[in-house]
């Protein structure tokens, strides 16, 4: 593993008497694409949340780029970028001027064409997010997470709500910033999506990581302790079926 | 983050904040659209009773001749006439009832040695209103002329003596355009920034913004200043329109008007932000917005005057922001008063505005 970009050290999270994230501990490499997995509930988004200085941190540590985050989070979103999973804008305003807006926040001047052609909403520059499908709202939130050219993004369940295509789509997407050398720490509970995407997991179930490693390695080691599938498994799913035969191009 | 960093995000918010307000349709028609029909409806409502001449006539002479007088001006179609006391018909003007105060003096008709002695009539008019008074003068200075001509041959015998009355004028468009300004004041401060502050928690937009390095007290800031331009614009719209088309008579100075005004949209954000702060969604937004700003609506002296009140409900409606606002307003465009005289309303808006503002940060939440 070459050098870390991300150290994280027995976060800790408490909402009263009860305890979301119970001690998490992991690393992650740059330009890596880490995933973390789990059902709903398990303290995913929290403990990305409190990575990204949205939330406080109630113990352990939490490392980016050697910024300390709970010593400085406002100096850790200036190098992230953040996709959260439920986000909003502006109402009212098109693509180009929330792009145009964020940059400033940034205090850099964003190149708004630029970034809608590398999530492919050039055609949508005037538009305001509230006429873009679902898919289309995923690409242009990522777009926005960019606009300050960041070490490493966030994504908090990319995909979830979008159909094959679109979901295929963001894949792409998402492997492209990858290429481009950007760190990328997301959650999700699509195991095929984890499986195509991640370079490494960790699985998290009840605030604590239960697993961490490659996805083949995972499954490897799943075999090695004796386990056979309910039934033998189909050398196709019912989703290559789908996107068979309704092709893999965007419908938006 | 520098001082310049700040500034850009600062201003850039500010912009997007005033592009989202002239974009969002429902608010331009709540803070925008309903005080500006309500000045051409009140305004041509008003006109439309303007076409007529309002006189009073005070005969002090008993003289066939000025019962003759009386008659003819009564017969001009433009006129409406009421007979009355002197001190009645002063009254009538100073409130702008009248538009005329005719006095027919004692010696009026009178002769003397069989020659008629020469008498003037004093026509007044209200000094606020002085098209309608020398109009009307004029009309009866051609009949007085025409009275001499067909009565003795020499045209002294009766004159009019025009002189202005100085006194206040209240016509209604003068009275209910400052009310109406400050209404829209108060609907720019507290409704447009309470719904659109709330939609923007429920949406998870604000969220959004929290992930970037912004300070979040910037968005606030950001927001205030842009209801500041937007309620400078549409005050001066509003008096534009009353003063252009309706011929609304600013006593005052138009500057310490502006000032006034900007200082109740900074006392009535406060409000706005104190619903704002502490509404979860547009569900607990809606009530508590209705439930500040319809009593108010009412109950200022916006439409009416509250010297009809019962006492109590005049003075406990003496101490709504809204009287201080309206008030201020009224009598610095009614009245030519100043920021020192309207003292006393600016500082119960100050601690109006300094009461909101420490509720608004001990109720604020961010989600």
């Amino acid at each position: 593993m070459s050098q870390p970009i991300l150290k994280v050290k027995n976060l800790v999270k408490n909402y009263g008497s009860f305890q979301a994230v119970k001690g998490v501990s992991f690393e992650v490499a740059k330009g890596e694409v880490f995933g973390i997995l789990g059902p709903n509930g398990a303290g995913k988004t929290t403990t990305l949340e409190m990575i990204e200085g949205m939330r406080s941190i109630d113990g352990g540590s939490a490392v980016l780029n050697g910024i300390n985050v709970a010593e400085n989070p406002m100096g850790i979103k200036e190098i992230i970028g953040i996709q959260l999973q439920a986000s909003a804008f502006f109402e009212r305003l098109s693509l180009v001027e929330l792009l145009h807006l964020f940059g400033d926040l940034y205090g850099e001047s964003a190149h708004p064409k630029a970034l809608l052609a590398e999530v492919n909403l050039l055609e949508k520059a005037k538009q305001p997010v509230k006429s873009l499908s679902g898919g289309q709202k995923q690409r242009f939130s990522i777009a926005a997470a960019l606009v300050n050219k960041p070490v490493a993004i966030f994504l908090d369940e990319p995909t979830t709500g979008l159909d094959p295509q679109a979901r295929r789509n963001l894949w792409d997407l998402v492997q492209q910033i990858q290429a481009g050398g950007t760190t990328i720490i997301m959650t999700t509970h699509y195991m095929e999506e984890a499986e195509v995407l991640c370079d490494r997991v960790a699985v998290m179930d009840d605030g604590k990581i239960v697993a961490l490693d490659t996805p083949e390695r995972l499954i490897q080691a799943l075999l090695k302790r004796g386990f056979k599938p309910k039934r033998t498994i189909a050398q196709a799913t019912l989703e290559d079926v789908f996107i068979d035969l309704t092709g893999k191009d965007l419908r938006e | 983050m520098s001082m310049k960093r700040q500034w850009q995000a600062l201003s850039s918010l500010t912009v997007a904040s005033v592009k989202m307000y002239f974009r969002n349709v429902s608010a331009l028609f709540f803070t925008l659209f309903i005080p500006v029909m309500l000045v051409l409806i009140f305004g041509w409502l008003n006109n439309g009773s303007a076409s007529k001449f309002d006189l009073t006539i005070t005969n002090y002479s008993k003289s066939e001749i000025s019962k003759s007088f009386v008659d003819a001006v009564k017969k001009v179609d433009a006129f409406r006439i009421t007979e009355t006391s002197e001190a009645d018909a002063m009254d009538k003007l100073g409130k702008a009832k009248v538009d005329l105060a005719v006095v027919i003096p004692a010696q009026f008709g009178s002769f003397e040695g069989g020659k008629p002695v020469p008498s003037k009539l004093s026509a007044r008019f209200n000094e606020g209103r002085p098209q309608n008074g020398t109009a009307a003068g004029l009309i009866l200075g051609q009949i007085t002329a025409g009275f001499n001509n067909s009565l003795t041959k020499t045209p002294e015998i009766v004159g009019v003596e025009l002189k202005g009355v100085k006194t206040n004028n209240l016509g209604v468009i003068d009275f209910l355009i400052p009310g109406i300004i400050a209404m829209s004041i108060m609907q720019l401060g507290i409704l447009s920034v309470a719904f659109a502050f709330v939609s923007l928690k429920t949406t998870g937009a604000l969220r959004r913004l929290q992930a970037t390095p912004t300070r979040p007290l910037n968005f606030i800031i950001a927001q205030s200043i842009s209801r500041l331009i937007i309620g400078v614009l549409q005050v001066a719209l509003l008096l534009g329109l009353g003063v252009a088309v309706f011929h609304l008579h600013m006593v005052g100075s138009f500057l310490q008007f502006g000032i006034a005004a900007t200082f109740g949209v900074i006392v009535f954000l406060a409000f706005g932000f104190t619903v704002a702060g502490w509404a979860k969604d547009e569900n607990q937004a809606a009530p508590i917005a209705n439930l500040v700003t319809f009593p108010m609506l009412f109950l200022s002296g916006v439409f009416f005057p509250r010297d009809s009140f019962p006492a109590v409900l005049k003075t406990i409606t003496n101490y709504f922001p809204l009287t201080f606002l309206a008030d201020a307003l009224r009598r610095i465009a009614n009245e030519g008063a100043t920021l020192v005289t309207v003292r006393g309303d600016m500082l119960g808006l100050a601690v109006w505005g300094v009461l909101m503002f420490v509720v608004a940060v001990l109720v604020f939440r961010w989600e």
